[in-house]
C-alpha cells in the first residue's frame, strides 16, 4: 500500500472495530459506549453535534461514559457547548482541547473551567468561521450527529432542524472520517434523504428523541412599552429611510417587537412591500402575523423552532421545504445568506463601549458568539449593489475617488440603556478585555467591532455612526443615546445637540414619534395564544410558553 | 399605558392596569376613590429594603355604580410588586370592607391580581389577610355579596387565594389562576417530578381559569375583556347565595364530595373526563363559546355552596 492512503486505512480500521458492535450500520442505544470506544483514538478531533438548538444528546451521554483510559485528549470542534456532558468530558480527561462558537446555557461553567485551566481553548468562532475551518485545519476524525430518522442503509432524514449537519458530514465523510448518527427512529423509508447513506457509517437508535431548545420564541406578553418604542424608532428611522427589504433579526425582544409592529404600525406608515420582505431568519413565532398579513415574500432558516413545523408545512410559498413538505434549514447556507445577501443585521448585546465595540461576554460568563459577529459585519467580498447598501455607503466617510465608493451593510444594535437587573449596557471598557487579559487570550472576544456598527437604537434615540466624521463625534453620538447610564450622563450636551442638528443623533420627536403612543395595543399579537390564532391553529407552542 | 378605556368590549382585562379595569368595569365616570394616590399613603417598610414605593401601594379602593347599583370596589395593581399584600395595601381593603357594613352597597367587588403576601412586610401582610377574611364574613353576614374577579397576570395566589375562597362568588378568565402555593413554590419544595413549574400547560390545567370553573372553584367564566367581567359581575351579584348555616354546610359537603370523587386524579384532564367531558385534552384550546357549551353539557358546576 502506498503512503498516500494512511488516513483511509485508519478509517477502515476504525469502522471494522465499530462493526463488532453493530448489525450492519445499526447500533443499539445500549452499545453506544462500546461503539465510541472502538472507533475513537486518543487525540482525535471530534465534532459532537450540538448547536444553539438541536443536540446529539444520546451520543453526548455515551461519550461522557467512555473510559478515559481508552478515550482521552480529544480535541472537540463543535459549534455549541450546551449540554452538561459537553463540559463533563473535559473534567473527566476524555477531552482536552476545544474550538467552538456558542455556549449560552453553559456560559458560567465554561468560564470557570477556562479560568481553572481544565480546557485548552483554541478560539471562540463565529459559526461560519468554524464551519470554514472544518475544511482547512479543523477537519474532524469523527463526527457524532443527530437526525430524526434513518433507514438501515444510513440514509438520513434530519427534518426541520437540519442546521449544521450537512456541513459537519461533508467535512468528515469526504476526508477519511467516521460519521455516527443518532436518530429518533429507524424506518424502512425516510421521508426525504437529507444526507445520503454512503456518508453515514453508523446509525444509533437513540433511547429518546434528541433535545431541541425553543431558543427563538419570544412571548409577546412580556414585551414592554420601552421595547415597542425602540421598535417604532427602528422602523421609522432605519427600515423606512433605507428601504430595507433583505434582512436578518437577532433574537431579542426589541427585534421581536419590530416583527409584531409590521402589520400594525408599519402598515399605517404605508411600508408594506417596501420593507422586510426577504429574510434570513429562524422561523420566529412572532413573524407569524407579518406573514399572515402578506408582508413576507420568503424566509430562509438557520434551523427550525419548536412548535412551528405544522405552520411551516402549510406555508411553502414563504419557507424552504423539501419534497416531503417539512422545513429544510441549513445553518451554513443561511449564515452565508445573512452575510452576503442581507442589507441589514439588527440585534442586541450586553455591553457597548464608547467606540461602539460590543460584547456579550461578562467576567463570569462566556456565552460565545453564534452567528451575530458574522451577520453583524460588513462583507468586503460583496459586489452586488442595492439601494440600501449604496445609500449607507454614501453616508459613510468616503475617501479617495467617489467613483470607487462601495456600499455598506447596515449593522444595528438595538438595546435598552439598562439591561437586566439594571446593569448599564453602555460602559467605558468592555468586560471582554478583562477576560482576555485573565485568560491570556490573544484576541478579545468582541461580538461586533465598532467599525462594523452603523446605528445604535435605544429608548432615548438613534445614533447614526455612519455620519460621524471622527472618534470624538462617534463617542458623543453614543453617549447621546446612552440615557442615564454613567456613559450617558458623561455627555457633552452642546456637542450632542450639534450632532442632533446634523441628524446623527435623533430623538423620537425628531422622527415624529410620540413616546406615549408606544403602547402594547400596537402589537399585532399580545400573547402566545394570539400567535396561535394568527396561525389558524397551526402553531403549537411548547408548554413553557402557554398560559391556558 | 392608559388608565382610561375607550372600548371595554375589546380591552383585555389581563393587559389592563388596575385603574383601567375599574374605569371600564363601572358605569362611566361613577368611580370615587378613597385614599387616592394624591394622599401618598405608602408602605413604611419598603424604604428599609431600598425598594421603590407606589403612591397607592398597589391597592385602589373606592365607590362607584354598576348598572346603576351602588357598589364598593377594590382593585390590586399586579404590576406593582406582583400585587402583593403589604400593610397599607391590606389596610385599605379591610377599611373598605368595614365601610360596607355601614353603607350596605349592592355588592363589594374585589379585582384580584396578587401573588400573595409581600415578603418585605410579611407580618403586616399576613395579619391583613386574616383581617380581610374576617371582614368578608362579616360583610357577607350583613347581606352584602362579595364578588371576586380574577383574570390578571399575577392571578390570585397565597393569601389572595385564601381570600378568594371566602368570597360569595368568583368570576375567572382563562388566563386567571387561583391557588395558594404557586407553581415555583411547589416545585421548590416537592421537586419537578411532583410539579414542573415550567410546564405551563400543566400549571393551567391545575390552577387555571377553565379548571377552576369546571370544578366549581369559580362560578362564572369570562372572556378576557373588561366588558365580559362586567357582565359576569352583574350576574354573580344577582345569584349570590345567602351567608347562613345551610350555605356553609353545602360548601363543606361540596368539598368533601370533590375530594372523594377526584382525590386520586393525577392531572386536570382526568378530573375533566370524570366530569363527563368527551375530549378532555381539547379543553385548553376551546374558545369561550365552546367552553360555555361544555359547561352546559356537564351541567353540575353550578351549586348553591360557598
Amino acid at each position: 500500500m502506498s503512503g498516500w492512503r494512511r488516513e483511509r486505512a485508519a478509517r477502515d480500521a476504525r469502522i471494522e472495530a465499530g462493526r463488532a458492535h453493530a448489525a450492519g450500520k445499526v447500533v443499539a442505544a445500549a452499545s453506544v459506549v462500546d461503539l465510541l470506544e472502538a472507533i475513537l483514538r486518543p487525540g482525535d478531533r471530534v465534532c459532537l453535534e450540538g448547536d444553539n438548538q438541536k443536540q446529539a444528546d444520546c451520543l453526548a451521554r455515551g461519550l461522557s461514559q467512555c473510559d478515559p483510559a481508552r478515550v482521552h485528549d480529544l480535541h472537540m470542534v463543535q459549534s455549541g457547548i450546551v449540554l452538561p456532558e459537553h463540559l463533563d468530558i473535559f473534567e473527566q480527561g476524555i477531552a482536552k482541547r476545544l474550538d467552538y462558537s456558542y455556549s449560552g446555557p453553559q456560559g458560567a461553567r465554561i468560564a470557570r473551567m477556562l479560568y481553572g485551566g481544565q480546557i485548552a481553548l483554541g478560539a471562540v468562532h463565529t459559526y461560519l468561521e468554524l464551519f470554514a475551518r472544518y475544511f482547512i485545519d479543523l477537519t474532524p476524525n469523527v463526527a457524532l450527529i443527530a437526525g430524526v430518522s434513518a433507514d438501515r442503509e444510513g440514509n438520513l432524514y434530519t427534518g426541520p432542524n437540519t442546521e449544521d449537519t450537512p456541513t459537519v458530514v461533508e467535512a468528515t465523510a469526504f476526508k477519511n472520517g467516521v460519521v455516527v448518527a443518532q436518530v429518533n427512529e429507524i424506518v424502512d423509508r425516510v421521508p426525504r434523504v437529507d444526507i445520503p447513506g454512503d456518508r453515514i457509517d453508523f446509525v444509533v437508535e437513540a433511547d429518546k428523541p434528541f433535545y431541541v431548545e425553543p431558543l427563538f420564541t419570544r412571548d409577546p406578553a412580556a414585551m414592554t412599552e420601552t421595547q415597542i418604542l425602540m421598535a417604532m424608532m427602528a422602523i421609522k428611522g432605519i427600515y423606512a429611510e433605507y428601504g430595507i427589504r433583505r434582512l436578518n433579526h437577532g433574537i431579542g425582544f426589541g427585534t421581536a417587537a419590530i416583527e409584531l409592529l409590521l402589520p400594525t404600525y408599519a402598515e399605517r406608515l404605508g411600508l408594506k412591500g417596501k420593507i422586510a420582505t426577504h429574510w434570513a431568519l429562524n422561523p420566529h413565532p412572532t413573524l407569524i402575523p407579518a406573514i399572515e398579513s402578506g408582508w413576507v415574500s420568503q424566509v430562509h432558516c438557520f434551523g427550525s423552532e419548536v412548535g412551528m413545523d405544522r405552520y411551516i408545512r402549510e406555508r411553502p410559498d414563504v419557507f424552504f421545504t423539501g419534497a416531503d413538505g417539512s422545513l429544510r434549514s441549513n445553518r451554513a447556507f443561511c449564515q452565508t445568506a445573512g452575510l452576503y445577501a442581507c442589507d441589514l443585521f439588527i440585534g442586541s448585546t450586553l455591553q457597548i463601549d464608547l467606540s461602539g465595540h460590543s460584547s456579550t461576554v461578562t467576567q463570569s460568563r462566556v456565552a460565545g458568539f453564534g452567528g451575530a459577529p458574522n451577520m453583524g459585519s460588513d462583507p468586503h467580498g460583496r459586489r452586488h449593489p442595492s439601494d440600501t447598501w449604496m445609500k449607507a455607503g454614501r453616508e459613510a466617510l468616503v475617501t479617495g475617488d467617489p467613483a470607487l465608493m462601495r456600499g455598506r451593510k447596515l449593522v444595528v444594535q438595538i438595546v435598552e440603556t439598562f439591561g437586566e437587573k439594571l446593569v448599564p449596557t453602555f460602559v467605558e471598557k468592555l468586560d471582554a478585555l478583562e477576560l482576555a487579559r485573565k485568560l491570556k487570550l490573544e484576541l478579545a472576544p468582541v461580538m461586533v467591532y465598532a467599525d462594523d456598527v452603523t446605528h445604535i437604537v435605544t429608548e432615548e434615540g438613534i445614533a447614526n455612526l455612519l455620519l460621524c466624521r471622527d472618534a470624538d463625534e462617534r463617542e458623543q453620538a453614543i453617549r447621546g443615546v446612552a440615557g442615564y447610564t454613567e456613559v450617558g450622563r458623561g455627555r457633552d450636551r452642546a456637542m450632542v445637540e450639534r450632532l442632533r442638528a446634523r441628524g446623527i443623533v435623533r430623538r423620537p420627536e425628531d422622527l415624529g414619534i410620540e413616546p406615549l403612543d408606544a403602547d402594547r395595543s400596537l402589537l399585532a399579537a399580545k400573547s402566545i395564544k394570539d400567535l396561535v390564532h394568527w396561525s389558524g391553529g397551526l402553531y403549537e407552542p411548547p408548554a413553557k410558553f402557554r398560559n391556558w | 399605558m392608559s388608565d382610561r378605556i375607550t372600548d371595554p368590549a375589546t380591552t383585555s382585562w389581563y393587559e389592563a392596569s388596575a385603574r383601567a379595569r375599574l374605569d371600564g368595569l363601572l358605569d362611566p365616570g361613577s368611580f370615587r376613590e378613597f385614599i387616592g394616590p394624591e394622599q401618598r399613603r405608602m408602605s413604611p417598610h419598603l424604604p428599609l429594603f431600598d425598594l421603590p414605593r407606589a403612591f397607592d401601594d398597589g391597592m385602589i379602593v373606592g365607590a362607584g355604580r354598576l348598572d346603576g347599583q351602588a357598589v364598593l370596589v377594590a382593585a390590586q395593581e399586579g404590576r406593582f410588586m406582583g400585587g402583593a399584600f403589604g400593610e397599607v395595601h391590606g389596610a385599605k381593603l379591610v377599611g373598605l370592607l368595614r365601610a360596607a357594613l355601614d353603607q350596605k352597597p349592592a355588592a363589594l367587588l374585589i379585582l384580584f391580581d396578587t401573588g400573595g403576601v409581600r415578603l418585605q412586610e410579611a407580618n403586616a401582610g399576613e395579619t391583613a389577610i386574616a383581617e380581610v377574611m374576617r371582614a368578608i364574613t362579616q360583610v357577607r353576614a350583613a347581606g352584602v355579596p362579595v364578588i371576586g374577579l380574577i383574570g390578571g397576570r399575577a392571578g390570585a395566589y397565597g393569601g389572595g387565594g385564601l381570600i378568594a375562597g371566602t368570597c360569595s362568588r368568583l368570576a375567572v378568565s382563562e388566563g386567571g389562576r387561583i391557588s395558594v402555593s404557586g407553581p415555583e413554590v411547589i416545585e421548590t419544595n416537592k421537586g419537578a417530578e411532583e410539579f414542573d413549574s415550567r410546564d405551563r400547560a400543566l400549571v393551567w390545567r391545575t390552577m387555571g381559569g377553565k379548571h377552576r370553573r369546571l370544578t366549581g372553584g369559580a362560578d362564572a367564566f369570562a372572556d378576557d375583556t373588561v366588558a365580559a367581567f362586567r357582565t359576569a359581575a352583574l350576574r354573580l351579584i344577582d345569584t349570590a347565595p345567602a351567608f347562613d348555616l345551610a350555605t356553609l354546610e353545602a360548601e363543606q359537603a361540596r368539598l368533601e364530595e370533590r375530594i372523594a370523587r377526584f382525590g386520586d386524579c393525577r392531572d386536570g384532564t382526568e378530573i375533566w373526563a370524570r366530569l363527563g367531558a368527551n375530549d378532555p385534552a381539547a379543553i385548553p384550546a376551546m374558545t369561550t363559546a365552546e367552553f360555555d357549551a361544555l359547561l352546559a353539557q356537564i351541567g353540575e358546576t353550578t351549586h348553591d355552596a360557598r
